[in-house]
């Protein structure tokens, strides 16, 4: 690998949360100071923490990165910062590993989430990045093509295409499943579908019912509530029919 | 997986605030999930058998007395929440009692519990609590506050007149939302201990750690210069990658 993926940018696991930090960043050393060099033994300690914070109970991390201070960086900083974090992530998932075997508590377990969140934000960026410039010479996203097809149960589905060297007509290998069926027409199917639209109208059904209980029962706990916030909160209930209702009246006289 | 969006609308969004955790932390450390259908297969359905209805107090989501008051075999009634539209109590407001035995008396929130409704006023509307009673030892008796409905408990207190008020969400001039009292049209300022997290007062007082984190002024830094490349094109550039090998023909079906 080239030596510039040796100049790592050592510091960038989570950010600080100041949004100012014109005292510690204006000198030029600290600016220097940012860029490491990884680390002069590079085996598989690597995959533990610094032997300064296995003994610590709290190891406390600022907030992950956000998408628009990933927006602002160079394709480099991100690849470096890309494998920065999956170091760290690496790091993470020994020490939790590390930990569970010597039936210790691991410290923070929140880290993992953040480097994971970061890590996502950056895909996404460089996701952002080449569909931007394969829409400028293309035309398309460049991204791996997603059919809208009826599964063979007569479902909407959605089929991800797959990449092959011979075309799909000599393809005899490649198993012709629904994709050209389109809606199968068959009893088994029209039966399925049939229970299906039961089960999902029955959830609904369900929901609303259950909505316009919970609705009753607010009217008969709170009956100076602010009636346009529970109109707000549960819109599909008829809410005149619900105060009308034996359950909403609760064991106090009703205001005529 | 339905179950997470459903546990997604029950954690307030200041609790989430107040715990500087990622949202996906805080629900993987309280979710209760006993069965999960084995994900890749199609023969299997998203099937998911977790605990749905969790009993949320003055105990926050994350932390172990959560836990322990939501074991499995714990099932408690369902506490019904008066809607409240758009919160408005923030820790660090003046707020004036409404009910209770500090009814009239005026205090600082200490805490907002958004799950339940509920803020915490600091040394008020309290009541005595004995801790470690045993058959040896008589225990010790502290004060401990109580919760507090928002909707009934307190009110914001104006800051001209110093009464309770009602207050209203409007836009200023600047299009900054604000709080704005009903009693004297004053901007009740969202206070600056609102920020206070579980790891700092304000943003200003975070002690950075050395190791792990990046700085603000790196951060700030703007690295980006647009390119007609790709960002596999740009890195190949970078690391002197030469590639003229044209790609075989290929077909996606």
């Amino acid at each position: 690998m080239n030596k510039l993926t040796n100049i790592l940018l050592r510091n960038t696991i989570a950010l600080c949360h100041r949004s100012q930090n014109a005292l510690l960043g204006a000198s030029v050393v600290a600016a220097k100071k940012d860029f490491h060099t990884t680390h002069a033994a590079q085996d598989l300690m690597e995959f533990f923490d610094s032997k300064k914070n296995w003994s610590e109970n709290n190891i406390r991390v600022g907030r992950a990165w956000k998408l628009d201070e990933l927006r602002i960086k160079s394709n480099t900083d991100l690849h470096k910062l890309w494998y920065v974090l999956l170091k760290e992530r690496n790091m993470l998932y020994t020490m939790e590993h590390e930990c569970k075997e010597k039936v210790r508590l691991f410290p923070n377990p929140e880290r993992i989430d953040k480097v994971q969140e970061s890590m996502n934000n950056i895909e996404t960026v460089v996701k952002e990045r080449n569909v931007a410039y394969y829409k400028l010479e293309t035309g398309e996203t460049g991204e791996r093509p997603v059919e809208d097809v009826v599964s063979l149960i007569g479902l909407p589905e959605k089929y991800e295409k797959k990449e092959y060297a011979i075309p799909q007509f000599m393809n005899t290998r490649w198993v012709r499943t629904y994709l050209e069926n389109g809606y199968i027409n068959s009893i088994a199917v029209k039966k399925f579908l049939r229970l299906y639209k039961e089960k999902q109208h029955n959830e609904e059904r369900k929901a609303r019912n259950r909505d316009f209980n919970h609705v009753q029962h607010l009217l008969k706990r709170f009956p100076d509530m602010d009636m346009e916030k529970l109109k707000a909160e549960y819109p599909n209930v008829d809410i005149e029919k619900a105060k009308r209702s034996k359950k909403a009246r609760g064991h106090f006289f009703p205001k005529y | 997986m339905r179950i997470f969006g459903y546990l997604a609308k029950k954690v307030g969004d200041l609790t989430v605030k107040y715990s500087n955790f990622p949202e996906s932390y805080i629900k993987r450390s309280f979710e209760q999930v006993y069965w999960k259908n084995p994900t890749g297969y199609p023969q299997y359905p998203k099937a998911v058998v977790a605990r749905k209805r969790f009993r949320f107090t003055t105990n926050r989501p994350w932390t172990g007395q959560f836990r322990q008051q939501n074991d499995r075999d714990v099932h408690r009634k369902k506490v019904f929440l008066e809607p409240v539209g758009e919160w408005s109590f923030f820790r660090g407001d003046r707020v004036e009692i409404m009910v209770g035995k500090d009814k009239g008396k005026q205090g600082i929130v200490s805490q907002v519990i958004q799950e339940r409704n509920w803020v915490i006023v600091e040394g008020l509307n309290t009541h005595l609590r004995t801790v470690g009673k045993d058959k040896s030892f008589p225990g010790v008796v502290i004060q401990s506050e109580a919760p507090l409905l928002v909707t009934t408990g307190v009110k914001l207190v104006d800051p001209e007149t110093l009464k309770p008020t009602e207050i209203e969400w409007r836009y200023t001039e600047e299009g900054d939302k604000v709080r704005v009292s009903k009693a004297s049209s004053r901007i009740i300022p969202i206070p600056k201990a609102s920020e206070e997290t579980i790891d700092y007062k304000s943003k200003e007082v975070y002690i950075e750690n050395e190791q792990k984190d990046t700085k603000a002024d790196v951060i700030a830094k703007v690295t980006f210069a647009p390119k007609l490349n790709t960002f596999e094109m740009d890195i190949m550039e970078e690391m002197g990658i030469k590639e003229d090998r044209v790609p075989a023909k290929s077909y996606w079906y």
